[in-house]
C-alpha cells in the first residue's frame, strides 16, 4: 500500500484516460461506448512486464490487494443512486418486482453452459449474475478479483462495458419479434443490467411499438432501479449459493468426479 | 486487513478518484470533495460493520445498504448527502478501480487468454438467460394480474 511507485503510475493512467475521454462509436445497428475505465484498463495490462515492464511483480501484487476496497467507494455512490429512488420502487406492481427473479435465469442457463465451455472456477464469478458493479464488489471480496472466480466476474463485467448496449438493443428487438411475450414484459426485463442496457432495449422496443412509449420506458427504468436495490442481496442469499451448488453437479456430469475445493483459484 | 490500512487505501483511492472526477465529470475539485469524502466515510463504515457484525454479511451490501439508507428522501440529513454526492459520477469511480484492476491483471494474463473467448461466449448466454427469465416472470404475473 506505501507503493509510491504504483499509485504513481495509476495517476497517469487515470489522467491520461480521463484525457482521452468518452467516445460513442456509431454502428448501423447501435453504438458501442468507449469510455476512460476501459482505456484504464488496457494501459493498465500495457503497464506490465509483458509489454512495457513499468508495473513489475511488487506492482502487480499490490495492486490486486487494493482493488477490494477500491471497490467499496463506488459502491457507496451505488446506494446513493438507489435510495431517492426507494419510494418509488416501493410503488413498483408486483409484476415488476418477481420478474427480478428472472436474475437466477443467469445461474439455470449459464452455469451448464460455463461447464460445457470447459470452466472450471470462473463459472462462479461469470455465470451467478448479470456481473454488474455490486457483482464485481462481491465476488472481489470473497475470493479476490485476481481469482478464477474474479475472472469470471472481471471478463463478463468487461463484454457487458463494451457490448452490452448493442447487445441489449438487438435481443429485445429479436425477442419482440419472435417470442409471444408482450412488449410490457419485455420493457420490464429490460432492466435486469446497466441504465444504458436498459436504455437501448426499451429503445428498441419503443421503435416497434410507439403508442406504448412512455409505458414502455416507465417500466424500464422501475425495474432498472429494482435491479439495482436488489441485484446485490439477489446474488448473495441465491445467486451464488445455487451457482456453486449447479457447478457441482455439472462439473460431475462433465468430468466424473466432484471438483476438488482446495485447488480453487490455481486452476485456469 | 488492519483498520489502519484500511484507511490509508481509502485515502489514497479517494485521492485518485478525485483526478478522474474532476477531469471526467462537469464537477470541479472544491465540488467534488465533500461527496468524495462522503463516499469514503460510507465505505468506511460499511467495511467495519462487515467486520464486527457476525452474519457474513459482506461488505459490499453494507456499503450499498449504508449509503441507500442515508439518501432516502425524508431520511434526515439526506438532502444535505444527495446534494453533495451527485457531483461524483458513478463511470468516473470506475477509472481508478479499473486502472488497479488493469495493473493486476498482468500477472494472470496467460489464465485471461486461455479463458477469455469462452467468458465471453459465456457474457451472451448470461445477458439472453437474464433477459429472457425475467421476461417470461414478468409475462406470466401480468397475464394472472388480468393486466395485458
Amino acid at each position: 500500500m506505501k507503493n509510491i511507485k504504483l499509485h504513481a503510475i495509476i495517476l497517469a493512467l487515470i489522467i491520461v484516460s480521463e484525457l482521452i475521454g468518452t467516445h460513442p462509436l456509431k454502428f448501423g445497428i447501435g453504438r458501442i461506448v468507449l469510455l476512460p475505465m476501459l482505456y484504464a484498463l488496457l494501459l493498465g495490462i500495457l503497464t506490465t512486464p509483458k509489454f512495457l515492464n513499468l508495473s513489475g511483480r511488487k506492482e502487480m501484487l499490490d495492486a490486486s490487494s487494493l482493488v477490494g476496497v477500491t471497490l467499496m467507494l463506488l459502491m457507496a455512490r451505488y446506494g446513493t443512486l438507489v435510495g431517492p429512488t426507494l419510494p418509488k420502487i416501493l410503488a413498483a406492481s408486483p409484476a415488476l418486482i418477481l420478474q427480478e427473479f428472472g436474475n437466477l435465469g443467469t445461474v439455470l442457463l449459464g452455469v451448464p453452459v460455463a461447464v460445457y465451455l470447459g470452466l472450471k472456477r470462473e463459472t462462479i464469478g461469470a455465470a451467478h449474475s448479470i456481473a454488474r458493479e455490486p457483482n464485481v464488489a462481491l465476488i472481489g471480496e470473497k475470493f479476490g478479483l485476481d481469482s478464477s472466480e474474479g475472472r469470471g466476474v472481471m471478463g463478463v463485467y468487461i463484454a457487458g462495458t463494451v457490448f452490452g448496449t448493442i447487445f441489449f438493443g438487438l435481443m429485445a428487438s429479436v425477442a419482440a419479434s419472435v417470442l409471444p411475450i408482450h412488449p410490457y414484459a419485455l420493457a420490464m426485463a429490460s432492466g435486469v443490467g446497466s441504465a444504458s442496457m436498459m436504455t437501448a432495449a426499451v429503445g428498441s422496443l419503443v421503435a416497434m411499438y410507439p403508442d406504448m412509449a412512455d409505458q414502455l420506458a416507465a417500466f424500464g427504468a422501475a425495474s432498472n432501479m429494482l435491479s439495482g436495490l436488489d441485484g446485490l442481496y439477489m446474488s448473495v442469499w441465491l445467486g451464488l449459493p445455487m451457482t456453486e451448488w449447479l457447478y457441482k453437479r455439472f462439473y460431475k456430469i462433465k468430468y466424473g468426479v466432484l471438483p476438488e475445493a482446495d485447488k480453487k483459484g490455481e486452476e485456469a | 486487513m488492519k483498520i489502519k490500512d484500511t484507511i490509508i487505501i481509502l485515502a489514497i483511492v479517494t485521492f485518485m478518484s478525485l483526478f478522474s472526477n474532476v477531469l471526467g465529470t462537469k464537477a470541479d475539485i472544491i465540488q467534488s470533495i465533500p461527496g468524495l469524502l462522503i463516499l469514503a466515510v460510507i465505505a468506511f463504515v460499511g467495511m467495519l460493520l462487515s467486520k464486527y457484525i457476525p452474519g457474513g454479511i459482506p461488505a459490499a451490501a453494507w456499503v450499498v445498504t449504508l449509503g441507500c439508507i442515508l439518501t432516502i428522501p425524508g431520511v434526515p440529513g439526506s438532502d444535505i448527502i444527495n446534494g453533495y454526492v451527485k457531483n461524483v459520477g458513478f463511470v468516473a469511480l470506475c477509472t481508478p478501480i479499473l486502472a488497479y484492476a488493469g495493473v493486476s491483471i498482468g500477472k494472470d494474463l496467460d489464465a485471461f487468454a486461455k479463458t477469455g473467448w469462452r467468458i465471453v461466449i459465456l457474457a451472451i448466454v448470461v445477458f439472453v438467460g437474464t433477459y429472457i427469465a425475467s421476461a417470461i416472470i414478468a409475462q406470466c404475473i401480468l397475464k394472472a394480474l388480468g393486466q395485458i
